[in-house]
Order: C-alpha cells, then sequence, then structure tokens
C-alpha cells in the first residue's frame, strides 16, 4: 500500500513537472524578467550592458504627454465597446431565448463576427470608412444626405469611433454565447412566481433576469475590460495611430516603442503600468458586484 | 507500466541518436548565417539563392551560408530581440536608417578597424553610398544597393492642365496648384500626393530649400531644422495641403499608387521600384520622371537603399569573405539584373545598368543626401511627424512647431 502511494506521488510530480515547468518558463520567468526590465534603463545605446535605473522608466512613463493621450484612448476605448458589446449581446441573447424556430441561424448569423479574422475584419473596415470608401458613397451619392466626403478616418476621435464600432460588432456573438448559456441556468420558477406577482416583461427581466446571470455579467465584465484595454490589430490597420499617435492605444504605443524606438524598459514599464490600472478595476468591479449582493 | 517505461526508453534513445547526428553532420565547414529583407517570392531572392550564393560558396569551399528571408520591419526588430538572446546572425543588409541604431548599441564590427583591406574595399564603392555607414569616424557596414526618389507625373493631367514638367520649387508650387480640383467625373484631384510626414517624405523639400535638420556634425538641431530656409519649405508645403493640393498622409486616403494609376493624384516623389509597381497594377497609365525640383539648395532628393553590416558574434573572416563576394562587381550586376541600383561603382559603368529603368535614378544619387546617421533618428523623425502634423493641420504655425521640435532635437543629439 505504502509503496504504491509513493509510486502515485512520483507520479503526480512526473505529470505535473511538464505543466508547470511551461508555466515556469512562459508565464512566471517573462514577468519576472519584465518587471527587471522596467527597472533598467534599455535603448539602444544600453540594449545590452541594461544598468539598473530605479523608477526612471516609469518617470518617463508619466511625465510623457502621448502616454496620457493613448491612456485616455484606451479607457474611452473600453468604456464605449465594453458596456455596448455586452448590452447588445445580452439583448440578443434575450430575444433568441425567447423564440423556438431559427434559433440556430441567428446564433450562427451573430456569431460568424467572432470567427472572423480581426485583420481582414479590420480592412474591410477601412473600406467602408476610407475617405472614398462604401459609407460615405451612401451617405453622398445615394442618400444625398452629406455634400461631399467626410474624412472618418483621419482624425482622432472619428477615427478611435471606427475602431469602437468594430470592437462592438466583432463582441456582440461572444457576449450572446454566454448570455444565452447564463439565461439558461435561470430557474423557471422563478419566473413563474413573477408572472403570479403581476411582473410584466421589463420587470421580470430587472428583477429575474438581471440577478440570476450577475455571476456571468461579473466574469464578461472582467473579461472584456481586459480584452478592451488589449486593443491592437483593429487600431494598427485602421488608423495606424495616425494623425500623429492620437489614435494609438496602450497596445500600439508600446509596441513603437519597444520595436520602433528600441526603448524596451520604457516599454516594459508601460506594460506594468497597465496591468496595475487592468488589476485596480478588476478589484473595483468585484467591490461593485458584491455590494449589490448587499 | 513497464510498457510505458520501455516507451519512454526508446523515445529518449531516439532523440539522443538523432542529436547526435545532427552533431556529426556539422563537420567542419563554417556556416555563416545571413538575414536579408529580399521578400522570399521576388526576382532578387532568386538571384541569391540559385547564382550568388552557390557561386560563392563554389568560390570557397568551406563556407556555407544559410540565407534567411524576413519581412522589413520584423527583421529589424529580430536584430533587437537577438541582440539580447545572443543569436545574431553574422552578417545582415540592413536599412540604411538601422545601422545607428544598431551600432549604438554595441552589436556591429567596426570594419575600417578590424579589417586591413577595409580601403580598398570600400574604395569600390560609391562615396555617398558608403556615407550611411560611417557613424562617428568609423564604418560599420559596406553600402550594398542604394536608391532615391524622382517625380513621377501623369502625362496625360499635365498636358491638359497645360502645365510643363516643374523644374524650380517656385514651378513647383504653381503646377501642384495648377493641377488640383475637379477632374471631368466630379471627383477631387490632387497636384501632388505625398503617403507621410516623416523625414523620407519631407527631408527632400526641405533640402531643396536650402534648409537642413542639423549641423554638419549631427550635434545640434536650432538654427538647422528651425532655420528659415527650412521653415519655408514646411509652410510652403502646409500651404498647399490646406489648399487641397497635397494629399496621401492621411488614414482615409487613396493609397498613393491606387491614386497615380486612377488619375487622382498628377504627381508624387518616388523610387525606382515603383515602375515595376505601375506596369504590374496600372500597365496604361503613362506617366514620365524628372529630377525634384530645384530651390535655393538645389535639386537635392533623399538617399534610401542597404547596407551590409557585420554583428560582433560573427566568424569574422568567413562573414568578411561573403560582404565582399556581395559588394562585388559580379554580385552587383547580377543584383542589378533585378533592379537593385549598384553602389559597386564598376558595375554601375556596365550597360547592365546604363539600359536599367531606374537609370533616371542615377543621377539623382549623385546630389542624394542620407538622414542623419545617428541613432536616435527613429525618435526624431516621429518628433517630425508630430510637428508637421500640427502644422498642416493649421494646429500650430511652421516656426512654433519646429522652434519646439528643434529644442527636443537638441536634447536626443546629446
Amino acid at each position: 500500500m505504502i509503496q504504491k502511494s509513493h509510486l502515485n506521488r512520483a507520479q503526480l510530480i512526473a505529470l505535473l513537472l511538464p505543466g508547470f515547468i511551461v508555466f515556469g518558463m512562459f508565464t512566471v520567468y517573462p514577468i519576472v524578467r519584465l518587471f527587471w526590465m522596467s527597472l533598467c534603463d534599455m535603448r539602444f545605446s544600453s540594449m545590452l550592458t541594461q544598468p539598473f535605473a530605479g523608477l526612471m522608466n516609469y518617470r518617463e512613463v508619466f511625465a510623457d504627454g502621448t502616454f496620457w493621450t493613448v491612456f485616455v484612448n484606451s479607457v474611452v476605448y473600453t468604456l464605449v465597446t465594453v458596456p455596448g458589446q455586452m448590452a447588445i449581446g445580452l439583448f440578443v441573447a434575450v430575444l433568441l431565448n425567447g423564440i423556438k424556430r431559427f434559433s440556430v441561424t441567428f446564433r450562427v448569423i451573430n456569431y460568424l463576427p467572432v470567427v472572423t479574422s480581426w485583420v481582414i475584419a479590420s480592412l474591410v473596415f477601412r473600406y467602408i470608412f476610407n475617405t472614398e470608401g462604401l459609407l460615405n458613397y451612401f451617405l453622398w451619392k445615394v442618400l444625398g444626405i452629406t455634400s461631399g466626403n467626410i474624412r472618418w478616418l483621419d482624425t482622432r476621435w472619428s477615427g478611435l469611433t471606427v475602431a469602437m464600432i468594430l470592437g462592438i460588432w466583432k463582441g456582440i456573438g461572444w457576449n450572446m454565447v454566454i448570455f444565452l448559456a447564463a439565461l439558461q441556468q435561470v430557474p423557471k420558477d422563478l419566473y413563474e412566481a413573477a408572472d403570479i406577482d403581476g411582473c410584466g416583461a421589463w420587470k421580470k427581466f430587472v428583477y429575474v433576469t438581471l440577478p440570476g446571470i450577475k455571476g456571468t455579467i461579473l466574469f464578461a465584465l472582467i473579461e472584456l475590460t481586459i480584452g478592451g484595454f488589449n486593443v491592437f490589430t483593429s487600431i494598427k490597420m485602421i488608423t495606424g495611430g495616425k494623425p500623429a499617435h492620437q489614435t494609438d492605444t496602450l497596445l500600439t504605443w508600446m509596441y513603437y516603442k519597444a520595436f520602433s524606438t528600441g526603448q524596451f524598459g520604457y516599454a516594459a514599464a508601460l506594460s506594468f503600468v497597465m496591468a496595475l490600472s487592468l488589476g485596480l478595476l478588476a478589484i473595483v468591479q468585484f467591490r461593485m458586484m458584491r455590494n449589490r449582493d448587499a | 507500466m513497464s510498457t510505458l517505461r520501455k516507451l519512454f526508453a526508446v523515445v529518449l534513445a531516439c532523440t539522443l541518436l538523432l542529436s547526435a547526428c545532427a552533431a556529426l553532420a556539422e563537420g567542419e565547414t563554417v556556416t555563416i548565417n545571413f538575414w536579408h529583407h529580399y521578400s522570399a517570392q521576388s526576382a532578387e531572392n532568386e538571384t541569391l539563392m540559385n547564382v550568388l550564393i552557390p557561386a560563392f560558396e563554389a568560390e570557397n569551399p568551406g563556407i556555407k551560408v544559410n540565407a534567411v528571408s524576413h519581412e522589413w520591419a520584423e527583421l529589424h526588430d529580430k536584430v533587437l530581440v537577438s541582440a539580447n538572446s545572443n543569436a545574431l546572425p553574422d552578417v545582415a543588409r540592413c536599412d540604411i536608417a538601422w545601422l545607428p541604431e544598431f551600432q549604438q548599441m554595441g552589436i556591429l564590427v567596426a570594419l575600417d578597424e578590424e579589417m586591413p583591406d577595409f580601403t580598398k574595399v570600400s574604395g569600390q564603392l560609391l562615396d555617398s553610398a558608403m556615407s550611411t555607414a560611417q557613424i562617428g569616424g568609423h564604418y560599420y557596414g559596406l553600402a550594398l544597393n542604394t536608391n532615391s526618389k524622382i517625380v513621377f507625373y501623369n502625362t496625360a493631367m499635365l498636358e491638359a492642365a497645360n502645365v510643363a514638367v516643374p523644374t524650380t520649387m517656385d514651378e513647383w508650387v504653381e503646377a501642384v496648384k495648377a493641377l488640383s480640383g475637379e477632374n471631368e467625373n466630379g471627383q477631387q484631384v490632387w497636384g501632388w500626393n505625398e503617403p507621410a510626414l516623416a523625414g523620407w517624405n519631407i527631408c527632400p523639400f526641405i533640402w531643396s530649400f536650402g534648409g537642413a535638420l542639423t549641423n554638419e556634425d549631427q550635434t545640434v538641431a536650432t538654427g538647422y531644422v528651425n532655420g528659415p530656409a527650412t521653415v519655408k519649405a514646411v509652410e510652403t508645403f502646409a500651404q498647399l495641403v490646406q489648399d487641397g493640393a497635397i494629399t496621401g498622409f492621411n488614414s482615409g486616403d487613396i493609397p498613393m499608387t491606387d491614386g497615380f494609376g486612377t488619375g487622382r493624384y498628377a504627381m508624387m516623389l518616388e523610387g525606382p521600384w515603383k515602375s515595376a509597381e505601375l506596369a504590374g497594377a496600372y500597365p496604361d497609365v503613362a506617366y514620365g520622371t524628372a529630377p525634384i525640383p530645384a530651390g535655393e539648395g538645389g535639386s537635392v532628393s533623399v538617399l534610401g537603399g542597404e547596407d551590409i553590416a557585420m554583428f560582433n558574434t560573427a566568424n569574422q573572416e568567413a562573414a568578411w569573405k561573403f560582404m565582399q563576394f556581395m559588394t562585388s562587381e559580379f554580385a552587383e550586376t547580377e543584383m542589378a539584373k533585378c533592379g537593385q541600383i549598384p553602389v559597386n561603382v564598376a558595375a554601375l559603368e556596365s550597360d547592365t545598368v546604363k539600359n536599367a529603368d531606374y537609370a533616371p535614378f542615377i543621377e539623382a544619387i549623385q546630389t542624394a543626401r542620407a538622414r542623419p546617421t545617428v541613432a536616435a533618428w527613429s525618435e526624431m523623425d516621429n518628433g517630425l511627424q508630430v510637428a508637421l502634423t500640427a502644422v498642416v493641420n493649421g494646429e500650430k504655425t511652421a516656426q512654433e512647431a519646429l522652434d519646439e521640435l528643434a529644442a527636443e532635437w537638441d536634447a536626443l543629439l546629446k
């Protein structure tokens, strides 16, 4: 017996070890190394020596005007796209939950944008919103609402808006699927009880459905907030940060700083600022949800 | 249980055997790794793999060349990352703009110090092209190929507007204005296209107007990048943008080749690769080429191209042989057949080059200038784009924006 349990332990360790090694090498070590990089002076001139520089990189990040521009861009992008795709996703899920025919068809239609490649979707959006693109053609030549081409992609907020529309459009399907799963978990008898109490559809949604899927809402909120701060491909493809970094977000700016100007220390510090902001946000989101409980 | 163990043992044995085989196979020959950014499908890559490397390996038994193709931007990033992990190649073909950065990282070999026959080798190459490899008094590469930009103009559009090909900057301003407006389909047309506001785009104007970016030693910017001639160049350019006569640098604009090919952009300043692009995408568009119009500073275009450089982890003897080979008359003439403008003086004299499509560029190269060969250039270039964006959008005057830029550059050049 005793020998067998020893064997089991050895087997356990042997089976866990590859996982631990991979996790350690590709997750723990890079994070530790990145933190160290953020404390070192690491640019072209010091790339190989990497002298310790304390908080210099963090000071540089906070003193940099462009950092605040891209930070605000990321915050706005998240504030708009996260509630946007959650609300529409939930709406679609509630609708789909109530129908029996064509349910699969509508699910597929709503989920298609999720599986579309970001690069291709971004290019298509670019074609639509180009100064001589599809949208301007419709507005001007077909509908006659505008009297000329509008430069959608060329200014800070209109360029970001295009990326935000893409973000929402692409996120609806994911939200729909997880909310649909959550809706099916809400006990039917609660709705029956609410019916007896004389609740209308809206009241049932607010007092039965929403509390019933609260856990899923929190999960989606945190996942999507992280996703919102991680926006990269669409910005890179649609505006490329133009004009003059005014449409850059945290990640595209980080990429630019690291790989175009060689300031790896700055980029590492920026990534920790971003991770800390996200961590704080997640704590706040958890707290908010817990307070609603009480 | 025991079968599982046996399986483990067999897998382990196989792995060991395989690595042993790999070690044996290496043998006596030296393999040098050569990273480049000739696109994998290009004629240049064909020539490299099927003509040049076999010829080099036949000439130098015992040296094998392992050439790896990268995307242009990816190669730059890859070198930065590899420098940290000690995985650099022996030799790389580098955009001339990268050399100062790599030099400042301390990963390049100063060829004039290490190679006794450096002067002999570099003497066979164009001086203006070699200047791109000179950083702080030493040479960190050999010029490999060069290019510059000249004016491409749509013949039909110039004729229709009754505009002559501009030869001076004053004529250029008038021509760009006259060629802008609406075409017969009611579409907006622009006299000039400029696809970005970076140094590569704006330097030809600054220099031709008689302006400068820094002093000769590349240590001070104040008085140069905000000097009167530079300010005038930027003002003139920005005014034409605001008049709706220049566009192309906005995210929503028609791409350069498409706009030129469909008669929406009348003129542009572009490199030798544009001829092939136009022949492929818009074979029917009739166009001519001319040098950049001359201003107070003459007709000065911007120098592009590539250098070939050796990293300090290289097998120096083999790498130097390969670099000499790649810049030799034979290799340069072969590459010239695929559209690479040679820097080898003897290759420049060959009939291949004299009859090539890019012959008009060779004149521009004689007077063209290199952008500052300083490591901070990518940051300076970014500052320049930010400043110019503010000027063309009317947020700042040229003088204000360039004064601020000069202070920023002074700090970066220290």
